[in-house]
């Protein structure tokens, strides 16, 4: 079977573990997605499937087959120049010093970036909201919270950025 | 700052399918050891061993607590730390000329490898750029008889640690006058070398200064550091430096440790706390889809396999026969976790509390805690790579030298082949200071003659572990017509928290387990004062929870203070106050005490439906205090915690911007303890198999926080890991009190028990 995983197309056996988490990180060795619970209650596993924040430990792999799955492994994007360019929540997280121990992170950004896509101006509360299923042993609940608003803003000012003429960019 | 430990193949080596052969890899090797030389200061000095020419580590500023227990445990067997040979952190000269410190401290997310770089960078006097960190594993010796503990990261290495690094600077400054032929006073770091002052074009690089020689004294004098009033790293905010692998998902964590050719272990669980295994047999397992080996000991029983699922699979197969025990039930436990009889142990005795303590106006009260568990969200996990001559073990653990010790012990070889390569800890909170998971790997690796990682699952990270305890906890005071203390005693109950951990002639020797009664002194002035410890000894272990007795000691003597200055009709700030003396810890309990009412606004009135608790401790030399504002749900009895104000004096702060993040942490996890958090038996069992059982605090519940640090004006650290947690459970109770004139006695203070408190 053929996963597309980070615009890469990787080939995996086909049942040898029924679902997309262990498939990930067992057998092609991409361990930035995490594994907490493994029934879809921590949100530590969360990956991207065509843009919606996906908990991997409860995604069988037959429901990924042919679409676009994003990890935390492939959420920067290189610009023009080879670069690496973190995604803007990334950015926040660091900004912010958000991460203790880090467990948690991949699938607290994912699960943020997705959220950021679908509501670009959240107020505190729909954060709450959105962010309300994912755990953070650690307790990093108050800078996810900052980083996320902070994310959005960053975003925000990025997409006006990009809408203006190029002279006034410049 | 260049990276960190476990992202780099250097030190932890994190990626071990890389196999690279590290320069900490490479002086793991038993043979090397005598390279190694120990010099009168209590340094090792290496030369030639390193690429770059001089390595230094340091075995000196034993911080007391490892003297005494060294002292305890003498003629004891298993004595945990072979010192003098025990480095505490290892500074070494890279061929970039930047300098590496190795450190036996583990990064769990509490950033103890910033803190511990801003402490070396201050007395090397180099760009922070210029400064590499990497975790050390065993194989220098660099056990860590501490672990990664105790809140004692900082306060424990700080003044050895800057006193190595000065030496380091100074022995690498002489040999640099020497080859630049310039007075030594003249001689300064500049860049990642030497200059001559007013003369930059006279220098000569680190690694130069470094190779020119291969013999290296120690000086004779101790080489002078700085006054702490002069320090310009230490105490400024630094961005950690494990957080940029940490957001993208590059950071290695002991469920991530993977090796070419390794297979995944599961192992056989009993299915109650008390049962015993009759016999253990392979059963169906062997012939399963996946199974590399199935393996069967006295004590023992697991299968090695492809993947983890046909591991686990696998295992349910195996032929399992069982003594399930005593079915035991929680009101079994908490009648045995019960103050009563005359076995107490006096900790804490002024003047005659007892005497007083009879009178028609004592204020009587009784609080209980409940079992908790750690659940870090990366459960136990380690890799073991099982050869004739060298054994690896990748994991996440808190005490690295550990490990070392017991995975020789259970798969029978001797120590110095073995090496434990501590990655980043998934969490850490006291349960990775065991050992159990880095066995289990190390066994089946041995038995089927490949590497194997074992991950444990939800339901065994949630059942098979070690319990903070059920406590109970006494109290009896009176207070004079004035408001002040008059007499307070405080008698608590307790199952082990450290004495699981320690050998019997140490237990023996200590009586009282210091684990549970940590927090359970009255800190507040009385003349009469007393403070009795009950070791009750439960059907299950229990053991480190962060901050140790902690979390119920301060629920139960922060309410009961609480309940005194209600019965006396005082505030209860003003209460705590006028009980307390402006010297020392006391005075500094009073100036966070104050300054956490001034951030938390009491005294004014809080928004309609809300009110304001407060409470404080001192711990591990750390003082801080709370305001909690809370409202409740009458018709579902849900408390709700809309702020905590806290404010921390721990001393000298290393790095304010992590101490903060501790504080803040601190506060869920204690909103977690006095809301949600509740383990319980029945029929023999522990509960919760995953998280709907045993659910953590989401954002949704999380309160919002502010932070106030204040500074003891002495120059010394103090912990910060755990003493936050303490105040968090009474100053919500205290609030819940304020807020409806009734209190609740238990934790958690759930919807059940606010309701049943409000009937």
């Amino acid at each position: 079977m053929n996963l597309r995983i980070n615009g890469t197309e990787r080939e995996v056996a086909e049942g040898s573990s029924a679902l997309l988490i262990y498939t990930l990180r067992d057998e092609l060795g991409m361990t930035g997605a995490k594994i907490g619970c493994a029934a879809g209650f921590c949100g530590v596993c969360t990956v991207l499937v065509d843009g919606v924040a996906t908990r991997a430990c409860i995604t069988p792999l037959a429901v990924v087959e042919g679409k676009e799955i994003t990890t935390i492994e492939g959420l920067a994007q290189q610009d023009a120049s080879g670069a690496v360019r973190l995604h803007p929540v990334q950015q926040a997280f660091i900004d912010a010093q958000v991460p203790q121990c880090g467990w948690c992170m991949s699938g607290q950004i994912l699960t943020a970036a997705a959220f950021l896509q679908t509501n670009p101006a959240p107020t505190e509360a729909e954060v709450v909201a959105a962010m309300g299923e994912n755990y953070c042993r650690c307790g990093c609940y108050h800078r996810i919270k900052q980083a996320v608003l902070a994310a959005a803003e960053q975003m925000a000012a990025q997409v006006v950025a990009a809408t203006l003429p190029t002279e006034v960019r410049a | 700052m260049s990276g960190d430990a476990n992202t780099q193949p250097a030190g932890a080596d994190p990626n071990p399918s890389r196999d690279a052969q590290t320069a900490d890899q490479a002086a793991a090797q038993p043979t090397k050891r005598s390279r190694w030389r120990l010099s009168r200061r209590g340094f090792l000095i290496g030369a030639g061993a390193v690429a770059g020419g001089l390595a230094l580590g340091y075995v000196y500023g034993v911080p007391w607590t490892r003297l005494q227990l060294a002292g305890v445990f003498e003629g004891a067997e298993g004595q945990p730390s072979r010192f003098p040979e025990d480095p505490w952190a290892w500074f070494e000269v890279l061929p970039d000329n930047r300098i590496r410190l190795y450190l036996m401290k583990v990064e769990m997310g509490q950033g103890v490898h910033t803190a511990l770089a801003q402490i070396a960078a201050e007395e090397l006097g180099i760009a922070w750029e210029d400064l590499d960190i990497a975790q050390a594993t065993t194989g220098r010796d660099m056990g860590d008889s501490l672990m990664t503990s105790g809140s004692s990261s900082v306060s424990g290495v700080f003044q050895p640690l800057l006193e190595a690094a000065a030496t380091f600077r100074a022995m690498l400054a002489t040999e640099a006058a020497m080859l630049l032929g310039a007075p030594a006073d003249q001689v300064m770091v500049a860049g990642r070398g030497f200059a001559v002052q007013g003369d930059p074009a006279r220098r000569v690089d680190f690694a130069a200064v470094a190779t020119s020689k291969t013999e290296w004294e120690a000086p004779k004098e101790p080489v002078a550091i700085k006054n702490w009033q002069d320090y310009s790293v230490i105490g400024q905010p630094r961005a950690r430096v494990d957080i940029p692998a940490k957001v993208t998902g590059q950071a290695i964590y002991g469920m991530d440790a993977r090796l070419d050719g390794m297979k995944y272990g599961a192992v056989v669980r009993p299915p109650t706390i008390s049962a015993t295994a009759k016999s253990l047999g392979a059963g169906a397992a062997a012939e399963m889809a996946g199974v590399v080996k199935v393996v069967v000991a006295e004590d023992f029983a697991g299968v090695v396999a492809d993947t983890r699922t046909a591991a686990y699979a696998a295992v349910a197969q195996m032929s399992t026969e069982w003594d399930l025990g005593h079915p035991w039930q929680q009101a079994e436990l908490e009648a045995i976790v019960t103050v009563d009889g005359r076995d107490g142990i006096v900790i804490q005795e002024v003047g005659d509390a007892s005497r007083l303590l009879g009178e028609e106006t004592t204020v009587t009260s009784e609080y209980r805690t409940p079992f908790a568990i750690h659940t870090p969200l990366e459960a136990q996990a380690a890799l073991a790579d099982v050869q004739p001559d060298r054994v690896r073990v990748w994991c996440s653990t808190q005490g690295q030298g550990f490990v070392r010790a017991e995975v020789a012990k259970a798969i029978g070889v001797d120590e110095q082949i073995v090496e434990v390569i501590p990655t980043y800890l998934g969490g850490g909170y006291g349960r990775k200071a065991g050992w159990e998971v880095a066995i289990e790997a190390a066994r089946l690796a041995q038995a089927a003659g490949v590497p194997v990682h074992v991950g444990w699952s939800r339901l065994e990270e949630l059942r098979y572990g070690y319990f903070r305890p059920l406590t109970h906890h006494q109290l009896a005071g009176r207070v004079d017509a004035a408001g002040n203390l008059l007499a307070i005693e405080h008698r608590q109950a307790s199952g082990d928290v450290a004495f699981d951990f320690l050998p019997p002639l140490m237990t023996a020797v200590m009586g009282a387990d210091f684990g549970a009664y940590r927090g359970a002194t009255i800190r507040y002035d009385a003349p009469n004062k007393r403070t009795v410890a009950f070791r009750r000894d439960l059907p299950i272990r229990t053991g480190w929870w962060r901050g140790l007795g902690l979390l119920p000691n301060t629920f139960a003597v922060e309410s009961f203070i609480d309940e005194l200055a209600h019965a006396a009709a005082i505030d209860p700030l003003a209460f705590r106050l006028q009980n307390l003396h402006d010297e020392g810890d006391s005075g500094r309990l009073k100036r966070v005490l104050q300054a956490a009412a001034d951030l938390g606004e009491w005294g004014q009135p809080a928004p309609a439906g809300r009110a304001r608790g407060i409470a404080a401790t001192v711990d591990v030399g750390t003082a801080v205090a709370m305001v909690a504002e809370v409202s409740v749900d009458v018709t579902t009895g849900k408390i709700r915690v809309h702020k905590v104000a806290a404010a921390m004096d721990c001393g000298l702060t290393v790095n304010p911007d992590g101490a903060r993040a501790q504080v803040e942490g601190n506060i869920m996890w204690g909103v977690g303890s006095a809301l949600i958090e509740e383990m319980t038996v029945q029929d023999g069992q522990v509960v919760p198999a995953n998280f709907d059982r045993y659910p953590l605090l989401t954002m949704k519940e999380a309160p919002d926080v502010a932070v106030v640090l204040l500074e003891a004006g002495d120059g010394v650290p103090r912990g910060v890991g755990e003493p936050p947690i303490g105040p968090v459970a009474p100053a919500i109770a205290n609030a819940f009190y304020a807020l409806t004139g009734k209190r609740v006695h238990q934790l958690p203070m759930n919807e059940a028990r606010v309701l049943a408190a409000l009937a």
